[in-house]
């Protein structure tokens, strides 16, 4: 699994990263977090408001800091 | 990009911007119109193509855009129909309710700025 976190460094997209580490160390997944901070790769997948999470090159959230409850869900293929 | 949510407590205005660009001279109107209210900071321009080929990054954002702003060519409304197909809100603007004519009116930049100004003061009303 390929866990994507959309976004050029700010604080939010930070919080967003640390909320999808923790999500997966909880779920003992494995899965891959890469951070997506070039623009026009962001522009690329659609996403005009960052922090962005996306799931294996499906953007789930946008412009969201999500909770490490709700990236669980959509790591449990939820929503 | 709109923007990064990051600066504003997620209270900030983020208007994206469809256009039909079809065929006729009022899709090339819709297209226009678009480029010039991106162009004044009415939104961001995006892309009705990708929305209906149902690509998540496109329906995601759309999802979360203070306004949607669907500029249509004509009265068979493409534009409109991807989005209620979504169940995303958006708000619609057809060319020819502009005066403008199907397969006849030509598009000149006058009248692009024109329409283009109409719609600009009713965004957000």
């Amino acid at each position: 699994m390929k866990v994507q976190i959309l976004g050029m460094g700010c604080p939010k997209c930070k919080l967003l990263e640390e909320h999808a580490r923790e999500a997966v160390a909880e779920l003992g997944i494995q899965a891959e977090i890469e951070k997506v901070m070039d623009t026009d790769a962001i522009m690329d997948m659609g996403v005009m408001m960052t922090p962005a999470l996306a799931i294996d090159g499906d953007v789930k959230s946008v412009g969201k800091v999500l909770t490490k409850d709700q990236v669980i869900e959509y790591l449990k293929g939820g929503k | 990009m709109a923007g990064c949510s990051c600066g504003c407590d997620g209270d900030c205005e983020t208007n994206l911007i469809y256009a039909c660009s079809g065929a006729a001279n009022t899709g090339h109107l819709a297209d226009q119109v678009m480029r010039a209210l991106s162009r004044d900071k009415a939104g961001s321009s995006t892309c009705l193509a990708a929305m209906g080929a149902d690509l998540s990054g496109f329906i995601q954002s759309a999802r979360n855009a203070t306004r949607n702003i669907v500029l249509d060519g004509c009265k068979v409304g493409c534009g409109a129909k991807i989005f209620e197909k979504n169940g995303i809100p958006f708000k619609q603007f057809i060319m020819t309710d502009f005066d403008v004519e199907k397969g006849k009116t030509p598009i000149t930049g006058d009248l692009i700025e024109a329409v283009a100004e109409r719609i600009s003061g009713q965004i957000k009303s």
